[in-house]
């Protein structure tokens, strides 16, 4: 008996659920950042705006690195609705706080998705994810590093501005 | 529920089967044959994984606790798919036992075929 199912697709159904339900929490993040970015603009914090709307892209794009994933891999790749996105804050502060527990959840959902990947050793997946990794690396270093901005300069004052003006410098300079 | 009665070519290699019906797979034609609620319905690759996630999807539990004055029949239809089921509860309990069961067949399947001749001794 042929192995028809192999023959159509290298991942197995449950790893495309995993990377299907990983394509809608890309979407999410892309939409809670572009929703950031507008409170953000809406509050006279223009480069922090800025910072978010490369975030929603760069998002964006990883949504598409996984939906073309799965589809040359021979799976099928759904687009997701994205739903539930908040719209106000309570503080500037606030949003830097939700932007990391943003990336949290994405770097979380990725090593779910790689525990998967071990069980069924589909070694192919897992070294599709590690460029992932790599990237969760600098995405949370990036979202804490603006985070400790807020305890090192200050919320008093010109504060606020000052941060503001920070924002946009963090760079993550590591080694590969 | 319905005794399967349909003769099967014996170009198809049986799968999967149970009382209440069989899956069968074509090599020449890349597909599946299932025989099951009175009727043998071909699905391809694509819509054979969109049936078991259908009638995965059904909380067995909940059909049965609903008290609700309806009919206890619910209609299996899958997008692109030239077939529909109307099934009751018992008929989407065998379902899924069949479709399970199907699914494992195919992963050791691949196991098979993994050990016998993709991996060498």
């Amino acid at each position: 008996m042929k192995d028809i199912i192999r023959h159509k697709s290298l991942i197995s159904a449950d790893v495309e659920m995993l990377l299907n339900q990983q394509v809608k929490k890309e979407a999410h993040s892309s939409s809670i950042y572009l929703s950031m970015a507008s409170w953000c603009d809406r509050n006279g914090f223009d480069n922090s705006a800025d910072y978010f709307f490369k975030q929603a892209e760069e998002e964006r794009a990883h949504q598409l690195k996984f939906f073309k994933y799965i589809l040359d891999m021979g799976g099928s790749a759904t687009s997701p609705e994205v739903m539930n996105i908040k719209g106000e804050f309570n503080s500037f502060r606030e949003v830097f706080e939700e932007a990391l527990e943003q990336e949290i959840n994405v770097t979380q959902s990725i090593k779910n998705i790689a525990a998967r990947c071990h069980k069924e050793q589909d070694y192919v997946t897992i070294e599709f994810l590690n460029w992932f990794f790599k990237e969760q690396r600098e995405e949370e270093y990036k979202a804490r590093r603006a985070l400790e901005l807020f305890d090192v300069i200050g919320e008093e004052g010109t504060g606020r501005w000052e941060i503001d003006k920070h924002v946009n410098k963090i760079t993550y300079t590591s080694e590969d | 529920m319905y005794n399967s009665t349909t003769v099967i070519s014996p170009s198809l290699a049986e799968v999967f089967s149970t009382k209440n019906g069989n899956v069968y797979q074509s090599d020449a034609e890349n597909c599946w044959y299932i025989d099951f609620a009175g009727k043998v319905a071909r699905f391809d690759y694509r819509c054979l994984l969109k049936l078991k996630k259908a009638v995965a999807n059904f909380n067995v539990a909940d059909l049965i606790l609903n008290s609700e004055p309806a009919a206890d029949l619910e209609i299996v239809f899958i997008c692109a798919c030239d077939h529909f089921y109307i099934l009751s509860i018992m008929e989407i309990i065998a379902f899924q036992e069949l479709l399970d069961g199907t699914f494992t067949m195919l992963h050791l399947n691949q196991m098979v075929h993994d050990c016998l001749y993709r991996i060498p001794a």
